[in-house]
């Protein structure tokens, strides 16, 4: 098992960033924009060129999180050992201040899927998963955030809410959690969860980083509801006031605005980081209130 | 209980369209509706990269036949890798024989064309071989150096303009392409990554046999053998003045080598 010294052992700030996209490279060379830290997904880095140069530039100002997509921790078949070996050679080249992975599954039958799947929450699954943070913990000799999916289906042989899965992989690894507020609030409102419950399951000290995105809302054909976490459009206030309820239940913690398709300018993803500031600001003062007491 | 091997083998049959997944899935309505989300975001994820991967392919056929191409292309090849920037290896093979795009007889060159663009584009950053780093080699073992090429550079044949045709369709030049004769010769090119920029360079033949003959890691006498031209040693000089080479080795088997090119 990985020990962390600190909650949060990088050097992150505690402070609102954003996901930096091929589209704001050079933005964000020009303005150097004040904007406390910034994620990408490791795939998006692996070759050589000219990404990865802006990205080594961006590095000297901005700290950097490495977010992989593409590892497939909870397949069955095993760690793709080229993959792992790619990511590595980006985080020595970038030298991250943070790294996460998702828990999904991609890769089935040697092929990539090029979708987060969903994983069955079972004692098998959890034992899968977990080799395989052991082993990329191993890899990288670090400690590693793993980040707790949104779901659309879910399977007939479950037997663990996904919140005890997600803090006995912290539990049995020493992995941190990457708490994505807004997949936790897409999978409560799918499957009929209560999100509060889930956030107040997941243990504090694992908290390393919090996501925030926007979703959409697809009707199914019975009538029925879905939220899908596309990663689209503004974070919904519904899920800002669950930001606000992990903010006081953890304190300050590094908090991402993501936004993938349909990118909008620079600004607006600052403008929705300053607002988690705006947020984080009075969760560090209920913290001071709470030591001084 | 199936297990999680049982479970991903169902889902990702469920998701390529080609097997029932929703027995594994829990009572929930509309099962088959939420699969299908996962679905589609695979099939988008996919047919996006192939659009990335061959941004003038798409334009000569237009959004909605790529989209047919790149569907059935995909249920015959997924990639291997979440590294989807080299996506589509097999893509030009496949539309030499895909039957609608059979009009479009340079359809496929163009996709090779890119395909090398997009090797370039993503090749490591290899360091450049030095002449400097040459000059300790015995002039009688000259003959025997083979190069590695590096790996942004590589070779594409065409007996179309395919260069040609590639500038034109993203340079959105209609005029460019009008222009373009389709019986106007083979085409030969070197496709490399300079100073994080793209270059496609055309070459005459010799010049490009005996790239060719360089970057197959024959040895430097079986390469001049086939170039037959008293400009080699310069040409030779210009690929390492620019990194073409990221090293070599001293071959053993100079001799066979360059025999097997002699004949």
């Amino acid at each position: 098992m990985f020990q962390a010294t600190h909650r949060c052992s990088n050097l992150i700030p505690a402070k609102a960033g954003i996901r930096l996209r091929f589209q704001h490279h050079q933005g964000v060379l020009d303005t150097r924009p004040d904007v406390a830290w910034m994620e990408v997904h490791t795939e998006n880095y692996m070759g050589g060129g000219s990404p990865i140069r802006c990205l080594e530039a961006i590095r000297r100002d901005i700290p950097i999180s490495l977010h992989g997509v593409g590892l497939s921790l909870g397949s069955a078949e095993g760690l793709d050992q080229t993959h792992l070996d790619r990511i590595r050679q980006v985080a020595e080249r970038i030298e991250p201040d943070l790294m996460s992975e998702h828990i999904a599954w991609s890769i089935s039958g040697g092929t990539y899927l090029a979708d987060l799947l969903p994983l069955p929450m079972t004692e098998e699954a959890l034992a899968v998963v977990c080799r395989h943070v052991d082993q990329v913990q191993n890899t990288f000799g670090r400690r590693i955030l793993v980040e707790n999916p949104s779901t659309y289906m879910q399977f007939r042989h479950s037997t663990i809410p996904e919140w005890e899965f997600m803090a006995a992989i912290a539990a049995r690894t020493g992995c941190g959690i990457l708490c994505d507020v807004n997949n936790v609030y897409v999978s409560a409102k799918n499957h009929g969860w209560d999100p509060l419950a889930y956030l107040a399951a997941l243990p504090p000290d694992a908290i390393g980083e919090i996501h925030l995105a926007g979703h959409s809302v697809r009707q199914l054909a019975d009538g029925g509801m879905l939220r899908i976490d596309d990663h689209s459009s503004r974070v919904i206030g519904e899920v800002w006031s669950l930001y606000e309820v992990a903010l006081r239940r953890w304190g300050p913690v590094p908090t991402l605005i993501e936004w993938d398709q349909n990118v909008p300018p620079l600004d607006v993803l600052i403008d929705e980081a300053r607002h988690a500031d705006a947020l984080i600001g009075v969760a560090s003062k209920g913290v001071r209130r709470a030591d001084a007491a | 209980m199936p297990t999680l091997p049982e479970i991903q083998t169902a889902v990702r049959h469920g998701i390529l369209g080609n097997g029932d997944a929703t027995a594994t899935l829990s009572d929930a309505l509309e099962p088959a509706d939420r699969l299908t989300i996962y679905r589609n975001t695979s099939r988008t994820a996919l047919t996006n990269a192939l659009r990335l991967n061959f941004p003038a392919v798409q334009r000569l056929v237009g959004e909605d036949f790529f989209t047919v191409a790149a569907d059935t292309f995909i249920t015959r090849e997924l990639p291997r890798t979440a590294w989807l920037d080299l996506y589509g290896e097999g893509f030009p093979e496949f539309l030499q024989g895909f039957e609608p795009a059979a009009a479009l007889i340079y359809l496929p060159d163009v996709a090779r064309l890119e395909r090398a663009v997009g090797q370039a584009l993503h090749a490591s950053d290899a360091k450049s071989l030095k002449y400097s780093q040459l000059l300790d080699i015995e002039p009688s073992d000259q003959g025997r150096v083979c190069f590695t090429p590096h790996p942004s550079v590589s070779l594409v044949f065409s007996p179309y303009p395919v260069d040609a045709i590639w500038r034109a369709v993203l340079g959105r030049s209609d005029e460019a392409l009008a222009a373009i004769k389709l019986s106007s010769g083979v085409v030969r090119v070197l496709v490399e990554r300079r100073a994080g920029e793209i270059e496609v360079t055309r070459m005459d033949e010799r010049r490009w046999k005996f790239a060719e003959a360089l970057f197959a890691g024959h040895s430097l006498s079986a390469a001049l053998a086939v170039a037959d031209d008293p400009d080699a040693a310069a040409w030779l000089a210009a690929h390492l003045a620019v990194g073409h080479f990221s090293n070599f080795a001293l071959s053993s088997t100079e001799s066979l080598v360059a025999s097997e090119h002699a004949q």
